[in-house]
């Protein structure tokens, strides 16, 4: 069936003007005003070259911002792709209760990075989380959060967004593990493979594209963490997770520094861009 | 050896239910403990051994207008912004993902990974344009500047599901539809839709989600008329970090409870979201 150029233009005609005006002009101008001194108080807009990025990237916090982001990413994205295609991979078969063990890891999911942050923050703290009351029924000495403790911070931070993602993550890998053919599975038992083995050689390659999918948007969701250290720790204690996202929303309002705001805005949406093209490059390999 | 195996299966069975009994004690116990401190149950841990403090009372519940005013109208807010975002976004997805899904192999090879990246695209890399843009337009800060924006960002999200599925489906009837004599959009209501419809439905409650959950794009382009319980949220802890725990657990539980009510009612549409398209096997049965 072929579609007429009228056609194409009904289908394509109301999503393509709401994500131009709402979300493909507004980036476009963005990136031509990180090259001027644009802000929408500044009377007299000024090219400037790239020097919205030179004072970016010569800022400490910045770098710290992208060394944090960077280990966050690393450690976070892998950690919740192995969790949740474990979890998925317990789900597979049916069982009694699946259909509640399934709606209950939905939960986390549901929880905004925002409300997470914040319960989190209450959770980990001395006073009033189940952490210190553990360790205090333990009969151990009392222990401060995490989050307030140089070194602890960050991978707190990574643990309590795996808690949210991971079993997301299994939600979205469940269909493409259920759809891998009874046989394959029988086969591969047959032939004596492990667990281990029947995932690498039968179950990763059937959902090549699927698991491609999954990870290129945990990987944008990661670079742009923002919400749930906002309300978790702020990006303390020190600058030890601050995120690029923190470190641009800052700039704008914080500091009324417009332009540095939305250059960085930028920076986090081309390392966004430079995934995407490794993701199409895989993706295009993936198909048969 | 029937034995071994059968005591294998047995071994495997029992594994697989320890494991996810952690997994569901781990999402459970901090939903918990943040539910039993909205109702006043919460620990003590200067004493020793720590205690719980059983004091059971709803005022903390109460307790949210107090600290914000506004807060059922903000949850009213939500609610509508949520809905009708969810809503623009299907309904303007669901055409796109046709027109991919009957496109040219080539096309939708390259077109559907494409809607992907745009789907992971941080808000933060446009947001503050963004906000320029709708103050020229006169829309910062109102209902339809904010519903817009966030059907904007989830609208590559449903286009790469629509696409996915609706490519893996059978085009015959669609076909015999436009034989006798059908428009597109009669086909795509009356024959595309309704095979559909599981999907279309699932995905309109994850994009409801995501919209309810979203925080950065309220928090810039709107905050004094238009306020969404996220942004509620973060003003109450970043701005008042006083904000005392139980107070906050009531906070945190009367938001989430809606959205726990959908989803418990509708989990069995919410499982057949799926980014991995139809399944040609189970095709017939649906």
């Amino acid at each position: 069936m072929r579609l007429t150029k009228p056609e194409r233009l009904l289908l394509f005609g109301p999503v393509g003007v709401i994500l131009a005006i709402w979300l493909i002009i507004p980036a476009l101008l963005g990136l031509a005003a990180t090259f001027t001194n644009y802000a929408p108080a500044e009377p007299e807009v000024r090219w400037v070259g790239l020097r919205n990025f030179q004072l970016i990237l010569a800022d400490r916090t910045f770098a710290v911002a992208v060394r944090n982001i960077a280990i966050f990413t690393v450690v976070a994205v892998p950690l919740e792709l192995a969790i949740g295609f474990g979890l998925a991979s317990l789900l597979r078969r049916p069982f009694r209760g699946r259909s509640i063990v399934r709606l209950v890891l939905l939960l986390p999911w549901l929880i905004s990075p925002v409300a997470s942050g914040v319960m989190w923050h209450f959770l980990l703290d001395s006073e009033t989380g189940f952490l210190n009351f553990a360790v205090r029924w333990l009969g151990l000495a009392s222990l401060p959060s995490p989050l307030s403790q140089h070194m602890l911070a960050l991978p707190t931070v990574i643990g309590v967004e795996s808690w949210r993602m991971a079993p997301l993550v299994a939600f979205l890998l469940l269909p493409g593990l259920g759809a891998i053919p009874r046989d394959l599975w029988e086969h591969a038992r047959l032939d004596g493979l492990s667990w281990s083995g029947r995932t690498r050689h039968v179950a990763l390659p059937s959902m090549r594209p699927l698991v491609l999918a999954v990870t290129m948007l945990l990987v944008g969701g990661a670079l742009a963490t923002f919400d749930s250290v906002l309300t978790m720790t702020g990006g303390g204690p020190g600058t030890e997770t601050v995120t690029p996202a923190l470190y641009s929303y800052d700039k704008a309002f914080a500091f009324s520094e417009w332009p540095i705001g939305a250059a960085s805005g930028w920076l986090i949406g081309g390392a966004v861009l430079v995934a995407g093209l490794v993701y199409l490059r895989l993706a295009a390999r993936s198909d048969p | 050896m029937t034995r071994s195996w059968s005591a294998q299966r047995r071994r495997a069975g029992l594994i697989r239910a320890v494991l996810l009994a952690i997994a569901v004690g781990v999402v459970l116990v901090p939903l918990a403990w943040t539910a039993l401190a909205a109702l006043g149950i919460g620990p003590d841990n200067h004493t020793s051994p720590p205690s719980l403090v059983v004091a059971p009372t709803l005022d903390h519940l109460a307790g949210v207008t107090a600290i914000e005013p506004a807060f059922w109208q903000e949850l009213a807010t939500s609610v509508g912004v949520s809905i009708a975002a969810a809503l623009i976004a299907t309904a303007a997805a669901f055409p796109a993902g046709y027109g991919i899904a009957r496109s040219a192999f080539s096309a939708r090879r390259r077109i559907g990974p494409g809607l992907l990246v745009l789907a992971s695209l941080p808000v933060m890399a446009y947001v503050l344009p963004l906000s320029d843009v709708l103050r020229r337009l006169g829309l910062l800060d109102t209902i339809a500047g904010i519903t817009f924006a966030e059907a904007a960002a989830t609208a590559p999200l449903a286009v790469y599901v629509f696409a996915a599925h609706l490519a893996g489906t059978s085009v015959d009837r669609e076909e015999a539809a436009r034989l006798e004599g059908a428009g597109l959009l009669t086909v795509l209501r009356n024959v595309v839709l309704p095979a559909a419809a599981p999907i279309v439905a699932a995905t309109a409650i994850v994009l409801f989600v995501l919209d309810w959950n979203y925080l950065l794009t309220p928090l810039v382009l709107t905050g004094i008329d238009v306020r969404t319980l996220p942004v509620v949220l973060t003003d109450l802890f970043t701005l008042e970090r006083e904000v005392d725990w139980p107070t906050a657990a009531a906070a945190l539980t009367i938001s989430l409870v809606p959205l726990i009510v959908l989803i418990g009612l509708l989990h069995r549409v919410v499982e057949r979201f799926s980014l991995a398209g139809a399944d040609p096997s189970t095709e017939p049965t649906t």
